[in-house]
């Protein structure tokens, strides 16, 4: 998947390749995170390194994976949905404040 | 001449619509829609319609097209009725509103243990004034009919406040042109024949929980007599023997109950039908644990993975249309709404499994101070000390701010099928839904992950297990019954 990971005691260091991840997807998996990891996101030309802290011995780089991944899917699915989307969630919360949407 | 149109005819390809959903279960290949139809393709006839390759001629043809599959036989004004029906809760606010009387309960069941206060503790009671703010905050709703459900702790424990919620909710429906359902949800142990009659006299539905027979009953719902089966069971035979003697004055409607499946329950799913079939019960909810609130902390003695619950499901579902074949009235509540989806196009108003899901704009939780909570899930969640799901409360703030406040967007966009990747492109989409609430709670966000979020694995094992009983036509016709209107 163009992204490396290494994994020491102390910390563990994913490399993810900017082809495939952007930034914003990086930075909401992190964000998932961040009430039980010390993540550090350090942005490159082609890749982006993520630094997962000591504390957050819980927090494997396969569960960062998967949610990086996981944003990165919503953010492209967003490009194709987000009107569809848009108009489920106005009229529902419209509807619900009893106006006509 | 007849020869010639026919050989036209046959040339005449077609394919399936982009937005076509699809999963494959053993052997064959199940489309499905956004309208709700769905259809059985063998491997050879999937690949054929995927590749633009099905002519008139193909027997499979006129059902495909008839059911919005074939791109270019689409009845569009159909379609989008079918879309409208299904989701017809996109017009209206939320319906249920759930108002805990106490968090007091003379109950230490097993999956909810310390969730509750102590009977004693009388801090965590509504009073007066809060319960009848409630009901004109729940009054405010746009929606034609509502539902004030009433629970706790065990709501009988404040039972004073509990009439007194009643007769004002009663009065205020009569100039509020509105349809009123009450409903209680009790563990009946401290019913008493007056109670009874107050509430059936004022048409309050009556619900209880009844996990199966008294060993495993007992074993999942400690209580400090003892004997919580016992009571439970003594009065619901004493409320069938009510409704089977309807009166004039008002309707007496038949009492219900809901299972939680523990891991104790599940080796033995025909004990606990038969517990239910006993007592005259026709319908039971085969209901899942969710690991939410205190349930989450004893998920290691008490919770179970998706493949263990769909094994019970369908060994349940087995054993009800075996039961329906002998004649025996049993029908299961899960399937029952997923079926009304399925067969009937219709939305059952079962907030948990739709497009958003019913968080706050299908239904509110009052808790006993006035605090209001996406969903009575949410509630729990601030009851951990987490207030992420916390609206609004009925004293300070207005039902228009509610329907906007941050935590009633999120969920909505949150539980937006059409926002979730893996649930954009699935087969069940139409007749799923996500739970911000579980999300948060057990996967750290409200989007959640959800190709490896078990609450997924959960209704994809349900829905698997009905699309492939209804490939059956004996199954079928069985199942069909259980949503004739």
């Amino acid at each position: 998947m163009g992204d490396k990971m290494k994994t020491s005691l102390s910390e563990k260091k994913l490399i993810l390749d900017n082809r495939i991840y952007c930034g914003e997807a990086v930075k909401l998996a992190a964000f998932v995170f961040s009430g039980r990891a010390d993540i550090q996101i350090k942005p490159g030309k082609s890749a982006s390194q993520v630094l997962i802290g000591a504390r957050s011995s819980d927090l494997t780089a396969g569960d960062f994976m998967n949610e990086v991944l996981n944003q990165q899917c919503r953010i492209d699915l967003a490009k194709k949905n987000s009107k569809i989307a848009g108009i489920i969630v106005t009229k529902a919360l419209l509807s619900a404040a009893g106006k006509k949407g | 001449m007849a020869q010639k149109t026919a050989a036209k005819k046959s040339k005449k390809t077609t394919s399936v619509l982009p937005q076509v959903l699809w999963r494959k279960i053993g052997a064959s290949y199940l489309l499905t829609n956004d309208s709700g139809h769905y259809a059985w393709l063998k491997e050879k006839d999937f690949a054929l319609v995927t590749a633009g390759g099905m002519t008139e001629l193909h027997p499979l043809f006129s059902e495909l097209a008839v059911k919005g599959f074939i791109r270019n036989r689409l009845d569009f004004n159909d379609l989008a009725a079918k879309w409208k029906k299904k989701n017809a809760y996109l017009n209206y606010g939320p319906g249920l509103h759930i108002l805990v009387m106490t968090l007091r309960c003379n109950h230490k069941c097993l999956y909810c243990q310390s969730s509750a206060a102590g009977v004693g503790d009388k801090k965590t009671d509504m009073n007066l004034a809060t319960a009848r703010k409630s009901v004109d905050f729940a009054f405010n709703s746009p929606n034609p009919g509502i539902t004030i459900e009433f629970q706790g702790g065990e709501p009988l424990l404040n039972w004073e406040v509990l009439k007194g919620a009643v007769e004002y909710a009663r009065k205020k429906s009569g100039t509020a042109g509105k349809e009123l359902k009450l409903a209680l949800v009790s563990n009946f142990s401290l019913m008493t024949e007056e109670k009874a009659d107050f509430l059936l006299k004022n048409e309050v539905s009556l619900c209880t929980s009844l996990d199966g027979p008294k060993n495993l009953h007992d074993k999942n719902r400690i209580c400090s007599s003892g004997n919580s089966h016992s009571d439970t069971v003594k009065w619901i035979k004493y409320f069938q023997k009510r409704c089977k003697k309807q009166v004039t004055e008002y309707r007496v409607f038949k009492p219900s109950a809901l299972l939680t499946v523990s891991k104790y329950s599940l080796p033995l799913h025909k004990e606990i039908i038969d517990e239910y079939v006993s007592l005259g019960l026709e319908d039971i909810f085969v209901r899942p644990l969710a690991p939410i609130g205190y349930a989450r902390k004893l998920w290691g003695t008490i919770g179970y993975d998706a493949a263990d619950f769909a094994a019970f499901y369908l060994k349940s579902l087995d054993y009800m249309l075996k039961l329906n074949r002998q004649g025996v009235v049993i029908r299961e509540k899960m399937a029952t709404m997923m079926l009304d989806k399925i067969v009937n196009l219709q939305d059952p108003g079962y907030l948990d499994a739709r497009c958003p899901c019913g968080a706050a704009i299908g239904q509110i939780a009052y808790n006993h101070n006035g605090d209001l909570y996406t969903c009575d899930e949410g509630r729990m969640v601030g009851w951990e000390g987490d207030d992420i799901f916390r609206i609004g409360n009925v004293f300070k703030d207005s039902y228009k701010k509610v329907m906007t406040a941050p935590a009633t967007k999120v969920c909505v966009v949150s539980s937006n099928l059409e926002a979730q990747p893996a649930c954009a492109r699935c087969a069940y989409k139409p007749y799923c839904g996500v739970c911000p609430v579980y999300n948060y709670e057990v996967q750290g966000s409200l989007w959640g992950n959800i190709p490896s979020n078990d609450r997924c694995g959960l209704f994809k094992g349900i829905l698997d297990t009905l699309f492939t009983l209804l490939k059956s036509p004996g199954n079928a016709e069985i199942l069909k019954k259980w949503v004739t209107k």
